[in-house]
């Protein structure tokens, strides 16, 4: 019963990672730019959501909607005015430039927000339910629920949509796109704004079952990362699945070694993903 | 490749600074400790991440091996300190080694990613060691004597600098620098890739680890924090590429740059100081992602349409 709870529990955790991880797989499968800022937009969409939260009394599910349009926008405007201008250069710089805006956005949330730990906390944050003997944290799951919206709210826009169309022909090859008249600066930066409002979203709910600091970012890049590796680039639903897979190691992870160990845990299960599947072709194809 | 005056001045400012603890204040010698400490960090960085392309982002754990390695060969063995640095260096190698063969053998950011979790990985293992005093630290002897170890700290920069100038014109270099430009076309040349990079991450962590090994007994305390300071990689990483990455000066140049810089906006507000360094690294990408080497030659031929061109080129 103990293991069942722990399991429920990661496949609960296991969405919320997915959700993380879909803005980073959009994004390095169609600009191919590795964010290591990813994480701390994650933080930044978490602050969003928690001021909201406490300055208009807005229920933290709603401010996570006003939160991805905000986002959108910071997203947009950062790939449109800045990593637009060296998108194409090596893989080395785009890995330096996210990896310094990343160091910009921590430390300036630490100077706007401070160190102190926050939590997005609602009225109804403690409730829950059971279901099969199991106890159902009603916050936890709520997450995983728009977790799974969102992800499919992604597909249905990359496969059904004509933006999606445009997104899915621009990864495929930019210059035949170009041809049928995609600007690619201004896809380039649509695309980037919804990963990044991906992330926002994922950072609200963060919010609402862990603390917030400015320093989770680097962390939860890493997290994302191996779980884009493990669900590929292409499709939303196997990113979740990707998500699940290491929310419950990580659960049991926490069972069996404690909770000191986590981040030996995840790296050690970094490595092994990319020590037993390094062949994977990672690019959208 | 390299004219004769770069190193002739070279020579000339080792020198100059070797004197500096005969004429420089207290002050001025503890600066030039950190400040040479921070230039060998950036200088091995640029052994990986300069020439192969492959970027670290937690060669900070070198550097805690290494404090931690003198530390417990120096407290718990009693073993002088040229042993404890020997044992830190070779912790950090087999660590380097352990962690470069299987994720080296990747191409892409794989690497660089991975290293993001090495530091958090390797901090919680050593504070839950009892050996390496957990999360308290350990107290090293106490040794007086800046202008002892601002010696080491600049010998130990001049060894490494000499080593990147090896490195830079040997054939050693030249399989690194064409795994750089293209890893497919160096493969078909007879290099082993894998061989090559893991070899320049263990130099790398060599070191960085002598590094850590005389920070440690400069300031006679560790703890997990300072030992595994992420802020570390921020300030090597930039340094090197602020300077120039894959040249033989430019890392140095530019750490010695930036660390006056750091000095006067630390005693300001220290947030401001880290936040100063993302927006170099930021900028430098942008507009001189060769480094301030290239920037003086570029600007010479072409003026300050030179800052535009990385711009032009690489532009969506």
């Amino acid at each position: 019963m103990v293991l069942a709870q722990i399991l429920l529990n990661g496949i609960l955790l296991g969405g919320l990672y997915g959700l993380m991880a879909l803005g980073m797989a959009l994004v390095w499968g169609v600009l191919n730019i590795v964010n290591l800022a990813h994480g701390a937009l994650i933080m930044l969409g978490g602050y969003v959501v928690y001021y909201i939260f406490v300055f208009t009394g807005l229920d933290p599910f709603a401010a996570i909607a006003v939160a991805m349009v905000i986002m959108f926008g910071v997203g947009f405007l950062l790939q449109y005015g800045l990593l637009n201008l060296i998108v194409r250069s090596a893989l080395l710089n785009t890995l330096l430039i996210t990896f310094g805006l990343d160091v910009v956005i921590t430390y300036l949330a630490q100077f706007l927000f401070t160190a102190d730990f926050r939590t997005i906390n609602p009225s109804y944050a403690g409730a829950n339910f059971s279901a099969f003997g199991l106890t159902v944290p009603g916050i936890r799951f709520a997450a995983f629920v728009v977790a799974i919206a969102l992800a499919a709210a992604l597909w249905w826009l990359l496969n059904r949509r004509p933006l999606g169309l445009a997104i899915r022909a621009t990864s495929q090859n930019l210059v035949a796109a170009r041809l049928y008249g995609v600007d690619p600066r201004i896809l380039y930066a649509v695309t980037f704004g919804i990963g990044t409002a991906l992330a926002g979203a994922a950072g609200g709910l963060y919010g609402m079952i862990a603390n917030l600091t400015p320093y989770i970012g680097a962390s939860l890049t890493a997290k994302s990362f191996v779980i884009a590796i493990i669900g590929g680039l292409t499709n939303p639903f196997n990113v979740i699945l990707g998500g699940i897979v290491v929310g419950i190691a990580e659960s049991l992870a926490t069972l069996y070694f404690g909770a000191t160990y986590s981040d030996v845990v995840s790296f050690g299960l970094l490595v092994l993903v990319l020590v037993v599947r390094p062949t994977r072709t990672l690019r959208a194809a | 490749m390299m004219g004769r005056w770069p190193l002739v001045l070279a020579v000339l400012v080792a020198i100059v600074l070797a004197g500096v603890p005969w004429f420089g204040n207290d002050v001025a010698v503890q600066f030039g400790i950190n400040a040479l400490l921070l230039a060998t960090l950036a200088q091995s960085w640029n052994i990986l991440g300069g020439f192969t392309g492959y970027v670290s982002f937690g060669n900070s754990v070198f550097y805690g091996l290494g404090t931690y390695g003198t530390a417990v060969a120096m407290t718990h063995f009693n073993l002088p300190f040229g042993v404890g640095l020997v044992v830190g260096a070779v912790v950090a190698m087999l660590c380097a080694a352990l962690v470069g063969i299987p994720i080296l053998r990747l191409r892409g950011p794989y690497f660089a990613i991975a290293t993001l979790g090495l530091n958090g990985a390797m901090a919680a293992i050593v504070s839950n060691l009892p050996i390496a005093g957990s999360n308290i630290g350990l107290v090293l002897p106490l040794m007086r004597g800046d202008a002892i170890f601002y010696e080491l700290a600049l010998a130990l920069l001049v060894v490494c600098t000499l080593t990147v100038l090896w490195i830079s014109s040997s054939r050693y270099g030249m399989a690194l620098v064409a795994i750089r430009e293209d890893e497919d076309a160096a493969g078909s040349m007879g290099v082993n890739a894998t061989l090559y990079k893991v070899t320049a991450l263990v130099l790398s962590a060599l070191f960085t680890a002598i590094a850590g090994g005389i920070h440690a007994y400069w300031s006679t305390f560790v703890d997990p924090a300072s030992a595994f300071d992420t802020t570390l990689n921020v300030r090597m990483v930039i340094m090197c590429v602020f300077g120039g990455p894959g040249t033989v000066f430019g890392p140095v140049v530019g750490s010695f740059i930036l660390s006056a810089v750091y000095e006067v906006l630390a005693s300001e507000i220290s947030t401001a100081a880290v936040l100063f360094f993302g927006l170099v690294i930021v900028l430098a990408v942008v507009f001189t992602p060769k480094g301030l080497t290239d920037l003086m030659a570029g600007a010479r031929r072409s003026g300050w349409r030179y800052l535009f061109r990385n711009i032009r080129e690489n532009r969506l």
